[in-house]
């Protein structure tokens, strides 16, 4: 290892992960009955938390902190000891802190009051400076020329924008954030975001501006969205790049089967899936099985749902172990998707 | 006790930098992924994986088993290459030697019980029944057998057994079978009975320490009690292209025994964590396994695609299997072969038919180029 190899690993040690998991878009709910928004299935085998947590591993970040708050036991479950991601250390690691009291109406990511309920996690960590992310962004994004720049500007908070809009990314300084965290009683500040929106404040704030793709996941519509953008070579080739792989739960799923009658164009079709019919611009998850004749075009399937056979699903959003019986019709429209709920059944007399 | 050191020669460039066991199969897995698979669906947690040729993919595939549930606190999977004794190194010269030379091994465990195997075979077998079976024919060794069709039955250990099950008489690759029961490889040994003759065939200097031709005649004439067991279901030895490469396609086929979707006996491997496959506008694909990490833009028809391969526009593939990260240009033809893993296919090469499967090798494609530049 070269010297400069190593200041850059030193460097990047310095850094703690902090991803705010509490977040609940109300536009988001039939997807977050069971779940938190940051379980919410994505691109066929992800989960949203996944973009934003390969991201930080990415960047050698190896102490992460998720506070997690509605419904995270599919959360949870995803994250496990953070073996996936390679965040199972001796030594820092992957650290869970579900909210323990009950929370005020906030604004923004990076709740104080649950930092502060957790502030042995911050005071222990030997990282100077801390990365405050939300869990919504679909995104494979560099944070090391962040770090760059908040070291070279000197400034106190570095938020990142992107198209003109705050992220809900902020870099601090551990030490910043802690004085942030144990005077929020005398400041009135809830969160990150109430810090850089008072206009009184003293502080010296820094923007980045990040130039790369990025989605923000807050409704229906913005999910249906993004996910229809995966399609597009460009998107998917900028979210999916082999030395900065996004990383996720791996399951053992056999690979995909197209039988006779398969039919399957511009999709992305994750692993185990058993496939007899018709797939257009859609996303189909893990072991989904799609029946003889069936017709599933501009939907996004979730995993381990079943499409009877002669069915036609179109602009639809089908969450996970849902039933579909044979010959059933379903259409929504490109501007607001149909969305199945979880562990429902579908049969033809309820056609819509 | 698993042999994982078969160099497998008869595979050609496909085992030239790894061994027999380490051979991709079946769109995601390597073929010793069915025999470990199998001892963690049947309840066995204590393996050890015996290796020689090749050992370093897979010393690092297998690592510390957490793929197949074998990082256990006590037993786990543990991989036992040949080592020095004092002076000398040892090579493992036969099966038998392989695990004599292991003894020790074995007996920090005391088991009642040893499961031999082969980690060389595609099959899903429950080892818990068979050890059943050995207990209640109160046998000292019970070998798996399978009926193999008579006319290739002098490719296997072919057992002669009376209506007990009793083997009665074992000819390794006999020239004229009388019988068309074969040896699948897998035995069950009583702990003291393979002990015993362990030690007793490394003192034998003209033996060549192999358990088909030597321990298991020994125990013959010795009137040892050697029951047949019977597998009734898919097993194949793909220790050729052509087995390699039907074992593939079987999986294509609706009615295969080997069903890769059973939830309730997974096939486990390492997982590559690629992102699920893209399949383009212009693409067609038909009767075929495709792994995660494909972008699919050509036809694929009753083929086998591992994990991070890519087929460029007008590309046509068919009844081909093509392993991990093997990237085929456009307007490709080919058909029946296999494409190693990491190969590069340029544009505009066709690779027909041909009596047998073709195994193809950087040289063919140079050859390929050649004739393509002179025409």
């Amino acid at each position: 290892m070269t010297a400069s190899n190593k200041e850059e690993m030193k460097l990047n040690k310095r850094v703690l992960g902090v991803i705010d998991a509490t977040t609940y878009h109300e536009g988001l709910k039939e997807l977050m009955i069971h779940r938190s928004l940051a379980a919410i299935p994505f691109a066929g085998r992800y989960r949203l938390i996944d973009f934003v947590l390969s991201n930080m591993v990415n960047a050698n970040i190896e102490s992460v902190a998720i506070f997690p708050k509605f419904q995270y036991r599919s959360l949870m479950d995803h994250l496990g000891s953070g073996k996936d991601w390679d965040l199972n250390r001796k030594r820092d690691g992957l650290f869970f802190f579900p909210s323990s009291i009950i929370e005020g109406i906030r604004r923004g990511i990076g709740s104080f009051s649950h930092f502060a309920a957790n502030i042995d996690y911050f005071q222990r960590s030997k990282q100077e400076y801390a990365l405050i992310t939300n869990c919504y962004t679909v995104s494979n994004m560099d944070f090391k020329p962040v770090l760059d720049k908040h070291i070279q500007t000197g400034c106190d908070i570095t938020e990142m924008y992107h198209s003109g809009k705050s992220m809900q990314m902020y870099l601090v300084k551990t030490s910043f954030l802690i004085d942030l965290i144990q005077t929020r009683e005398k400041t009135g500040y809830t969160c990150m975001s109430d810090v850089v929106t008072d206009i009184y404040h003293t502080y010296r704030i820094c923007r980045y501006d990040y130039h790369g793709y990025a989605a923000m996941i807050d409704s229906i519509k913005s999910y249906f969205a993004a996910s229809m953008e995966l399609l597009t070579p460009e998107v998917w080739n900028k979210l999916f790049q082999k030395d900065h792989p996004i990383l996720t739960k791996v399951k053992d799923e056999p690979p995909t089967r197209y039988l006779k009658g398969a039919s399957v164009h511009h999709s992305i079709i994750a692993n185990g899936c058993q496939i007899e019919g018709v797939v257009e611009n859609s996303i189909i998850a893990r072991a989904v099985k799609i029946g003889r004749g069936a017709v599933v075009k501009n939907s996004i399937i979730m995993q381990k749902s079943q499409i009877g056979d002669h069915c036609v699903v179109d602009s639809v959003i089908i969450d996970k172990d849902v039933r579909i019986e044979t010959g059933t019709v379903m259409t929504g429209s490109n501007t607001s998707p149909y969305v199945i709920r979880k562990g429902t059944g579908q049969g033809a007399l309820m056609n819509i | 006790m698993l042999l994982a050191g078969g160099k497998g020669s008869r595979l050609h460039s496909l085992t030239k930098n790894l061994a027999k066991p380490a051979v991709p199969f079946g769109g995601k897995y390597r073929i010793i992924d069915f025999t470990l698979s199998n001892c963690t669906n049947s309840g066995i947690d204590t393996v050890g994986v015996l290796t020689q040729y090749q050992p370093l993919v897979l010393n690092s595939y297998i690592g510390i088993g957490s793929a197949w549930d074998l990082d256990r606190r006590n037993g786990g999977v543990t991989v036992l290459p040949p080592y020095s004794e004092s002076s000398e190194v040892k090579w493992y010269n036969g099966t038998a030697s392989a695990i004599y030379q292991n003894l020790n091994f074995i007996m920090q465990y005391d088991p009642e019980y040893v499961l031999v195997l082969s980690g060389d075979h595609i099959y899903k077998m429950d080892y818990e029944r068979m050890l059943e079976y050995h207990i209640k024919k109160d046998a000292d060794v019970s070998i798996s057998v399978i009926e193999v069709p008579w006319e290739e039955a002098n490719r296997f250990g072919i057992m002669d057994t009376n209506e007990e099950m009793e083997i009665v008489n074992f000819a390794e690759k006999p020239d004229s079978p009388q019988n068309n029961l074969a040896s699948m490889g897998i035995y069950i040994f009583n702990w003291t009975v393979l002990k015993e003759y362990l030690e007793k065939d490394n003192e034998n200097s003209t033996s060549s320490h192999d358990f088909g031709k030597d321990v298991i005649p020994m125990l013959l004439k010795e009137n040892r009690r050697l029951v047949a067991y019977p597998f009734k279901g898919y097993w194949k030895d793909v220790g050729t292209v052509q087995s390699l490469w039907e074992a593939n396609m079987d999986l294509l086929d609706e009615t295969c025994e080997l069903n890769l979707f059973d939830y309730d006996w997974r096939i486990y491997s390492v997982n590559p964590n690629q992102p699920p496959q893209y399949i383009s506008p212009n693409a067609k694909i038909e009767e075929s396994l495709i792994n995660e990490g494909c972008i699919i833009e050509g036809d694929i028809e009753r083929s086998v695609l591992f994990q991070g391969v890519s087929v460029g526009k007008g590309s046509y593939i068919r009844e081909t299997v093509v392993m991990p990260n093997a990237h085929i240009g456009q307007n490709v033809f080919i058909e029946n072969a296999i494409i190693p893993t990491n190969m590069v296919i340029p544009d505009g090469i066709a690779v027909r038919k041909s009596d047998e499967i073709i195994l193809l090798t950087d040289e063919m494609l140079e050859e390929i180029m050649q004739i393509k530049r002179i025409v």
